[in-house]
């Protein structure tokens, strides 16, 4: 189940989910990527905005984004 | 259109009953003028003294002196002062103004009220047969009178356990000693029986709702309580959108016919997806305002309801507003304490 779509997630990083009521807060990398997948963007397409928005290496902006998408599926929100 | 309307738990203390946030709803309707009177049960109770919102509070007889003593105080107080609605927000006024409603119509009181037959689905012997037509789980439990049932029981569902009253306190019990001695201590407090429970994992979150009597929702909200007392009240909370608990909630409507206001008391799982059902409250929850605060309000549907006044459709609420409870204090003339003790009334 993505819940991502769901989520209330303001400028600054603070992320509310409103099926358990639990928030979050996020800087500004996580805060980026959650965007990116609440407007439905796949994974490549993500990394290479990372890359354009930050100064991070193709092989960085993966990890990274592995390593968050695993976080929020341990929250299940993916 | 002018109404007086007695509400009942004006206590607003540290474990407060429902009125205030009852009576200030109230009072904030827009299509209706609401004056509110107060129904208290001690001359200390701190709503007979918060006349920015209660004009008028009367004492009254325990419910539990049936219809001589609690009905003919509400009819003394129709033919003294004027009193055209009661909403009743404790557990135990219940049964007496069920059983004597239609009485207290015929003497130009309406009431807005679950039947007895509703009323007797709170009983926590009725919570599986209720939780499984409403879609949801209720956690494993076994109803106890003995320490050989008390041990048998914790035996089958296994430890930690919750060790609860009928109506009231709740423990978790790590090892059976400790399930003895809180049974002992409920006991001692409450009398019997007592619940022995499953601990189910998951977040405590509630809905407050109110159906037609007809199977329809007259308004409801979701909630999660984010810090309580250690009285286990909310102090502070949040707006959330289970769906699962809400749709559990309007079938409930649906399927019992549910007439007035109800609390169901639930533990979500979301990692399970599960909600299991902890109680069902027959009346208002202390934390009623809140559904006021973010637009629906359920006690003045039940107001517009009673008197053929159109209905408010709340269809929707937003998710994410948050609960803030805060302690007050007034200062005042010993007058209204003295006047409350000697005539009954402020």
């Amino acid at each position: 189940m993505n819940r991502i779509k769901q989520l209330a997630i303001n400028e600054e990083g603070f992320v509310f989910d409103p099926l358990t009521g639990d928030s979050f807060t996020v800087n500004q990398t996580g805060l980026f990527i959650l965007q990116k997948l609440k407007e439905g963007k796949e994974t490549e397409q993500i990394v290479k905005e990372l890359t354009e928005e930050f100064e991070v290496s193709q092989e960085e902006a993966e990890r990274d984004l592995i390593d968050f998408v695993e976080k929020l599926r341990s929250y299940r929100l993916l | 259109m002018e109404l007086k309307i007695a509400v009942s738990g004006i206590n607003a203390v540290d474990n407060p009953g429902p009125g205030i946030g009852v009576a200030k709803s109230l009072t904030e309707a827009e299509d209706f003028s609401a004056q509110i009177i107060g129904l208290a049960y001690d001359a200390m109770e701190p709503g007979i003294y918060m006349d920015w919102i209660i004009k008028k509070s009367f004492i009254m007889p325990y419910p539990s002196g049936g219809h001589d003593a609690f009905i003919n105080r509400l009819i003394y107080i129709k033919d003294n002062y004027g009193l055209d609605f009661v909403m009743s927000v404790l557990d135990a006024e219940l049964p007496v103004l069920i059983k004597y409603a239609d009485e207290l119509e015929k003497n130009g009181i309406k009431t807005f009220l679950p039947t007895y037959q509703q009323f007797k689905l709170r009983a926590k012997d009725r919570l599986e047969e209720i939780a499984q037509s409403i879609g949801i789980d209720i956690p494993k439990s076994a109803v106890v009178s003995s320490y050989d049932e008390l041990i048998k029981a914790v035996e089958k569902i296994g430890l930690p356990v919750m060790v609860k009253g009928a109506f009231y306190k709740a423990y978790r019990a790590y090892t059976t000693q400790e399930a003895i001695s809180y049974y002992n201590k409920i006991v001692a407090q409450w009398g019997y029986p007592i619940i022995v429970q499953q601990v189910v994992s998951g977040e405590e979150m509630n809905v407050v709702a109110v159906g037609d009597g007809e199977g329809n929702s007259l308004g409801m909200v979701g909630i999660k309580k984010m810090w309580i007392t250690e009285l286990g009240k909310i102090w502070t909370g949040v707006t959330i959108k289970n769906e699962k608990m809400l749709t559990a909630a309007q079938k409930f409507i649906e399927k019992y016919g549910w007439r007035g206001a109800f609390e169901l008391e639930c533990i979500v799982d979301t990692k399970e997806d599960r909600v299991y059902l902890i109680e069902i409250n027959p009346r208002f929850p202390a934390w009623s305002y809140f559904s006021t605060g973010v637009g629906v309000n359920i006690a003045a549907n039940i107001i517009r309801k009673a008197f053929d006044l159109p209905v408010k459709q709340y269809a929707d609420y937003p998710a994410g507003k948050l609960y803030v409870r805060f302690t007050d204090d007034l200062v005042t003339d010993m007058d209204r304490f003295q006047k409350v003790i000697t005539r009954g009334e402020s």
